[in-house]
């Protein structure tokens, strides 16, 4: 099967057919690539459509609710100080977001799972999800919180 | 002598060295005066002996605790364990870079050594020229932006310790190992481009630079792979790998440099697919620095990143050169460069080397858009529209299915042009292997298409593979008389270069199986419980026994104990943890793993509540630990591969 072959340096003599015949390769081959290129294409272009999530502020979210009805999106805002209600037994948070620059921007979210270490009043969060049948409530699918602290610390002046 | 004028000294002098070294070259090949070469080639040396007094002096400030120094105080304090103070060399950005160049000019010394015999030929200078200026590109951020030895104004008592994350034994391998892969391929590039700048353009440079290629691909495989684990064991969150902008940083140059190793070998075998090696060998180069420009520059969200350094433009502008300066290159040469050759089937092992190559850097092209898509859909629309996960799992799970089928394809098929004929005879046994073991899944339940496929072609592959390891064995049987048994690890050894590829794919073989039975049939379940209380999840029965807390060193232990029943029989206890650092804001979660060869059972405590109740998150993830053992697989391959032969040094 694989046996080895010599390798071949310089340039062999060819006859005119195979010269043509390979030609006919050529073309052949590179009518399979471009099959793969657009197959390639058309995934990206698919995948974007099918799993691509907006960006959004709470005051976005609360201006255009349509959006986040139709299909999950992504939101970032702080958490509003004395709206954490949290029940461990049944693993059930809820809480209001606040967006980052109107302070009176808030929305209700509730998120099913453990609560973040990091998840405290003000903390910022990024939530993933889409508004509930009412509309008024946001079901966030994923929950990240934030940390102010960056992985590259600063050491503070004393 | 002060460890902080040693290391600034040295690190003055290692790039003054680089500058020697460039400029007696540059006067060797103007001159062409074979002394200046032999000089620049000791500059060279010189620029590994000071970066190693450089690296040594860092690691010195490590170890005495000299929190003057900005880096120590930010990456280490006094009551971390030894161990860790040493691996907090690399944890920061600063250290990286110094541990960078210092690989780098060890690495030119290889280099150096092994050209010894070689100065008089026309490309040897310009590799030392380019190596020597990609050393300087480092060693210049270091002693300008960038210096680990750089002092605070003032000692604080102690420092601000490790991130404990990265306090695991994960930190001492997975982040050097990258490193060793990333900087390994700076070799090949250099002798791409002194090929082409000298015109030299046979296929010596890929025939000596095999090895480096080869290793490199290694370290870059055994990096990816510990990272992987290390977030499985560390991390908790029960997941190996998440498409994060880091991770994929270090998937494509994994990817580009798996097809150049491909198509290396078609050139070395029909000197065809001269222009395209030459593209891949930069492009895995580029790659690799764009890895590190992701990781340095801030642009992107990212566990991996440090923040926004101010490092990125440096980057950014390096690779600008390398990139342009290689295109203008590639163009120059490349009526010497193309071949009158080319396929002569499109049914040729010839032509899978070909479609294999289209897949992986379609893979690595779909990975590359995913992971700089936010910022580009935010420069064009001005909406930002970002993409995650499902995206990459989406994309890339029908082109990695593709590339499973054609790994099986490839040794089926004769070189140069296969008969119709032929082919049917050596397909008939694998092909019907894999419908069969279709079929039994699709009887058992198994009804989602990708895993089918992906079982299936693993069937495939292996049977592929297993047949060729056998007739391998038959034949030396025939000529040597000696029994399979002991003709099959004889062959296997005998020809390593190739088997060790067939070795590289089976462990591929097994780390599909290991990812597919993870994603494809996970199952997770989260419960809070008090004590005496239990959850269920698949044939597993937990029970939350015990409660203790202790203090371990540099942080508290809060541990819980729960015993384990497996379809009603003892199967042990679980310990899982949280852990607070003394010198971290946030706890974190130590995993309890109990790992079989069907399937893992994944523990952690993500939360402690009144009176000692706790929250556990329980995962199944099946077949998991074939995938470990598929990449030490991979990675035994790839070894086996570049082991030379005593007698003469395999070409």
């Amino acid at each position: 099967m694989a046996c080895p072959l010599p390798l071949e340096r310089g340039v062999p003599t060819q006859s005119i057919t195979t010269r043509e015949a390979m030609k006919k390769n050529t073309r052949k081959t590179l009518l399979a690539l471009l099959m793969i290129l657009g197959g390639v294409g058309f995934l990206i272009i698919k995948g974007i459509s099918d799993t691509g999530v907006y960006y959004r502020t709470v005051a976005e979210v609360l201006a255009e609710p349509k959006l986040p009805q139709q299909r999950s999106v992504r939101v970032s805002g702080n958490v509003l100080p004395g709206s954490i209600d949290y029940d461990q037994q049944n693993l059930l948070l809820s809480f209001r977001v606040r967006d980052m620059e109107q302070e009176d921007k808030t929305m209700q979210v509730r998120y099913q799972g453990v609560r973040p270490d990091a998840f405290k009043e003000e903390a910022e969060v990024i939530l993933e999800g889409r508004f509930d049948r009412t509309g008024q409530t946001f079901v966030a699918q994923t929950l990240l919180a934030k940390c102010p602290s960056k992985y590259e610390s600063e050491v503070q002046q004393q | 002598m002060n460890m902080v004028t040693l290391g600034s000294l040295s690190q003055v002098a290692a790039f003054t060295a680089a500058l020697l070294a460039m400029l007696l070259l540059l006067l060797g090949l103007a001159r062409n005066d074979l002394r200046f070469i032999e000089s620049g080639r000791r500059a060279l040396a010189g620029v590994a002996l000071f970066t190693s007094m450089a690296a040594f002096a860092l690691l010195r400030l490590f170890l005495t605790d000299t929190f003057q120094v900005e880096y120590v105080a930010s990456y280490s304090d006094r009551a971390l364990p030894l161990f860790y103070k040493a691996t907090s060399f690399w944890a920061g950005q600063k250290g990286s870079l110094l541990f960078w160049a210092w690989v780098l000019s060890l690495y030119i010394v290889l280099v150096v050594f092994n050209t010894r015999h070689e100065t008089r030929r026309r490309n040897t200078p310009y590799i030392y020229l380019v190596l020597a200026s990609i050393v300087g590109f480092f060693l210049l951020l270091l002693n300008t932006v960038s210096s680990p030895f750089a002092l605070l104004p003032f000692t604080p008592p102690d420092g601000q310790g490790l991130n404990p994350m990265l306090q695991n034994p994960g930190m001492i391998f997975h982040p050097p190992t990258l490193f060793l892969g990333y900087i390994g391929f700076t070799i090949p590039f250099a002798y791409a481009v002194a090929a082409m700048i000298s015109g030299r353009l046979d296929p010596d440079w890929l025939r000596k630079t095999r090895r480096w290629n080869i290793l490199s691909w290694i370290f870059l495989t055994i990096g990816i792979i510990l990272g992987g684990q290390w977030a499985y064991v560390e991390l908790g969150w029960g997941g190996f790998w998440a498409w994060d902008p880091v991770e994929n940083a270090s998937f494509i140059p994994w990817l580009v440099s798996t097809a150049f190793i491909h198509t290396a070998i078609i050139q070395e075998r029909r000197n065809i697919m001269r222009v395209w090696n030459m593209t891949l060998i930069v492009l895995t180069f580029l790659t690799c620095i764009f890895g590190t420009y992701l990781v340095r520059s801030g642009v992107l969200q990212s566990v991996h990143d440090f923040g926004a350094t101010g490092l990125g433009g440096y980057f950014l502008a390096f690779m600008l050169v390398t990139g342009i300066g290689s295109l203008i290159l590639i163009a120059e040469s490349y009526s010497q460069l193309r071949t009158e050759h080319s396929l002569e089937s499109l049914l040729s092992r010839e032509s899978t080397f070909l479609f294999n190559n289209v897949i992986l850097l379609a893979i690595a092209f779909s990975t590359l858009f995913g992971t700089v898509f936010p910022l580009i859909s935010e420069m064009v629309t001005g909406r930002k529209l970002t993409v995650g996960e499902p995206f990459f799992n989406q994309v890339n799970t029908p082109l990695f299915l593709l590339l499973l089928l054609l790994t099986g394809l490839c040794p089926l098929i004769g070189w140069r042009r296969a008969s119709i004929s032929n082919l049917k005879k050596n397909f008939l046994l694998p092909s019907s292997l894999a419908l069969a073991g279709g079929l039994v899944l699709f009887v058992l339940g198994v009804r989602e298409f990708s895993p089918l496929a992906a079982f299936s072609l693993a069937t495939f592959v292996s049977a592929t593979i297993l047949l060729e390891f056998a007739a391998g064995a038959r034949a030396r049987k025939r000529l040597t008389g000696e029994n399979l048994l002991l003709a099959l690890p004889r062959v296997l050894w005998k020809l390593r270069r190739r088997y060790g590829g067939y070795v590289v794919h089976l462990g591929m073989v097994l780390m599909v199986i290991g990812i597919t039975g993870a994603t494809a049939f996970k199952q997770e379940k989260e419960a809070t419980l008090q004590q005496g209380q239990a959850m269920t999840i698949g044939d597993y029965r937990l029970r939350y026994t015990g409660f203790r807390s202790f203090q371990d060193r540099n942080r508290t232990v809060y541990a819980a104990t729960l015993g384990v029943t497996k379809n009603g029989l003892p199967a042990g206890e679980m310990t899982t943890e949280r852990r607070y650092y003394i010198n971290a804001k946030q706890p974190t979660t130590e995993v309890s793993l109990r790992i079989s060869a069907l399937e893992d059972l994944y523990l952690t405590m993500p939360m402690i509540g009144k009176n000692n109740q706790i929250t556990i998150r329980a995962a199944i993830n099946p077949l998991l630990v074939w995938g470990w053992i598929g990449g030490g697989l991979m990675v035994l391959g790839g070894i086996m591969a570049i082991i030379p032969s005593r007698r003469r040094r395999t070409p």
